[in-house]
């Protein structure tokens, strides 16, 4: 009976997060190979999609900026077309091109970088900028300017753990779900049918919650001004940078989002966070859960319509 | 293929709102060849795959939406509704930056048995785990193997969580003045506790200890330390967490029991108080209280007046013994300030001042062992620490 399946819990280290893969399986055997296939395919697009490694589809397309036309397979086309309904709804915030910015923020120092720094920065960045071809069946695309880079580090987990969630569930996984550095994607409830409960992390405070949802499917993924920060003169800096002027953005001290996919929540937290004060409509026209904080602690939630 | 209708009237934003869910659900492969609750949305598979072409010429219009999306509602997420509330209890929790111990910090010194090889399993019941570990550590002249099993229960409402567990290690000890070569050692640790949330800002935990260990348990780095090759060892400590919601600040208090089979008994008595200030300032003040007995085998420095130190009177060769001061009766008093700054989410500075004094008179429950100069020990350290 699928009520006495005993539950596993995996955790690892992938996309510099604590991660968890935890299911109902038959025994520890199955657990251990069932998490070992949804483990290998995160590590798959950790790697694919790497800004560290010379040999991915990324570094490519950077070092050939300005350059070369780089193949690339159908995958990361997808990823592209993704890329584009999120600059679209968002008015262009959400840019992924935007990560020339990191040249000019390191949270490791408590220093606002100067307007000169700034400047040339901004003129890299662009994804509507981005050139495609097709040809042969096969889609080429070229960053038009040297200096220019993408990354899909705004998105990437959350595609993992999608990606992961749905090969567990392919493989027969009915209870469960993948959790990368929390943001998670619950295929099935606990075998009893009841839901997980999850907690939201205090954005201040980081062994305290401040609310929780339980849930039985879906996909719940969280955008915070806590993740990589600095605190100078009582104002916070936080790594979610506006791509209009190169500034962190400052209204909301978390955004998080309950949706059937990973990537969309993850997407709709992060445009929310970026959106600032206009996060609140954009939310609430999206139908979905949510649940937000504002720098003043006061916490905007609504529950799926 | 049957498809949900769009709401009428407020369509235009029902599909600007939903303009990122349907993107995602063109992405191939998120949700699973099985696919969802609908046996007829399988085939749909197909022609939810719209690569990124498609996408840029695709306006959301009206019809083109009613065409190609599957029935949405159908993959809808199925939760219950928020609870704002800070509660100590979830199964996940989900943040930017989440920290990976549970809200009920129950720290063990089983943890220091935890897998050294990158995947941990644990096994889920509903009221408690099991978990089982290996770790394996080595350093030039000390290698060490061991071999955890542990597990823990919680009632209902997880307020009040018990853990047991049990440790196996064994060693292998080759010290750089090969006194001994390949000495073993082996431990057998067996651990139980409870911890119980008293209320939003209490927490206590009581831990009982005891373990054996057998082999070379000398100081291969002190003359004339011939321990026996057995010892027992049973701790019982208390511990107490209390948050004050006015100012934000913790204060921790412990007390600790230790007794040995060496005739070791010592008590500590520990308090720090943990006080939060903006900017990402922290000020820690702690003091701590330590009395022991004498191990049996310790001997005073009242040296044999043939041979001198480090020999002592009447020492019989070969004799289980040890002059180490740690082994002798004392009191000791620490006093502690740390002063801590977080420069960045995963970036702390502190700097730590500790002053310590060791007397034998300062025993509790008896008299300390006489012949040894007070120690003081001032400590000053200043540190950097960086999570990942």
């Amino acid at each position: 009976m699928s009520s006495d399946l005993p539950v596993f819990g995996i955790e690892f280290g992938a996309m510099a997060s604590r991660c968890e893969v935890r299911l109902a399986a038959s025994d520890e055997a199955a657990a251990r190979g069932l998490a070992l296939a949804a483990i290998a395919e995160v590590r798959r697009i950790e790697a694919k999609y790497s800004r560290y490694r010379a040999d991915s589809i990324v570094s490519r397309i950077n070092a050939a900026a300005g350059n070369e036309w780089i193949a690339c397979d159908e995958e990361t086309a997808a990823l592209f077309g993704y890329a584009d309904a999120l600059f679209d709804a968002s008015g262009g915030l959400f840019d992924i091109t935007s990560g020339v910015l990191r040249r000019a923020w390191d949270f490791r120092q408590a220093q606002v970088p100067e307007a000169i720094i700034l400047e040339p920065l901004l003129k890299l960045m662009g994804w509507n900028r981005m050139e495609r071809e097709r040809e042969g069946g096969a889609l080429y695309v070229r960053l038009p300017q040297a200096g220019m880079e993408i990354d899909f580090g705004g998105f990437g987990k959350e595609y993992a753990a999608d990606r992961a969630g749905a090969i567990l569930f392919e493989l027969g996984v009915r209870h469960g779900y993948v959790n990368l550095g929390g943001d998670m994607r619950v295929i099935g409830p606990q075998p009893d049918g009841q839901p997980w409960s999850i907690a939201i992390q205090d954005p201040r405070r980081p062994n305290a919650v401040i609310a929780a949802i339980p849930v039985h499917s879906g996909a719940l993924a969280t955008s915070g001004d806590y993740e990589r920060y600095f605190d100078l003169e009582g104002r916070r800096y936080c790594h979610i940078l506006d791509p209009r002027n190169g500034m962190p953005v400052q209204y909301w001290r978390s955004v998080s989002v309950l949706a059937p996919l990973a990537i969309a929540a993850g997407s709709h937290a992060t445009i929310a966070m970026l959106m600032q004060e206009q996060g609140l409509r954009f939310l609430r026209e999206s139908k979905l859960a949510f649940l937000a904080v504002n720098q003043a602690g006061e916490i905007f939630q609504e529950n799926a319509v | 293929m049957q498809l949900k209708a769009g709401r009428d009237g407020d369509d235009r934003n029902d599909s600007a709102g939903r303009a990122i869910l349907m993107a995602a659900l063109a992405l191939p492969g998120l949700i699973g060849v099985a696919g969802a609750a609908h046996a007829d949305s399988a085939p749909e598979q197909g022609s939810i795959s719209l690569n990124y072409l498609d996408y840029r010429d695709w306006q959301p219009g009206l019809d083109r939406i009613k065409v190609h999306t599957p029935a949405i509602d159908v993959l809808a997420p199925v939760a219950g509704v928020w609870a704002v509330q800070a509660s100590l209890v979830s199964d996940i929790i989900s943040g930017a930056s989440p920290r990976y111990h549970t809200a009920i910090s129950g720290a063990s010194s089983m943890s220091d048995h935890r897998v050294a090889e990158d995947v941990g399993l644990t096994r889920y019941f509903p009221q408690g785990t099991i978990n089982a570990g290996f770790a394996h550590s080595g350093e030039n002249d000390y290698q060490s193997r061991a071999f955890s099993f542990g597990g823990s229960l919680s009632t209902e409402d997880k307020n009040t969580t018990g853990h047991a567990g049990i440790g196996v290690s064994n060693d292998t000890i080759n010290p750089v003045n090969q006194v001994v070569n390949d000495a073993k050692k082996h431990t057998l640790e067996l651990m139980l506790g409870v911890t119980q949330i008293l209320t939003q800002n209490d927490i206590v935990q009581a831990d009982l200890g005891h373990v054996i260990e057998q082999g070379y348990l000398s100081d291969p780095y002190k003359f004339l330390d011939n321990r026996p090759d057995e010892r027992s060892r049973n701790t019982l400590l208390l511990r107490w967490n209390h948050h004050f919601e006015g100012s934000d600040g913790t204060g921790r208090f412990s007390y600790r029991y230790y007794t040995d089979t060496w005739e070791i008994r010592a008590h500590t008595f520990a308090f720090e108080y943990v006080q939060p200030f903006s900017q990402g300032w922290t000020v820690t003040p702690s003091a701590r209280y330590y009395t022991q007995s004498a191990a049996s085998f310790y001997f005073d420095p009242d040296y044999d007046p043939n041979y001198g130190p480090p020999v002592p009177l009447g020492y019989v060769f070969g004799s289980v013994s040890s002059p180490d001061q740690r082994l002798s009766a004392f009191g000791a008093a620490t006093l502690g300030l740390k002063v801590e700054k977080a420069v960045a989410r995963d970036v702390q500075i502190s700097f730590k001042f500790e002053q310590y004094e060791q007397r034998c008179d300062w025993r509790l429950f008896g008299s300390g062992s006489p012949g040894l100069a007070p120690l003081y020990a001032r400590v000053l350290q200043l540190g950097i620490v960086k999570t990942w």
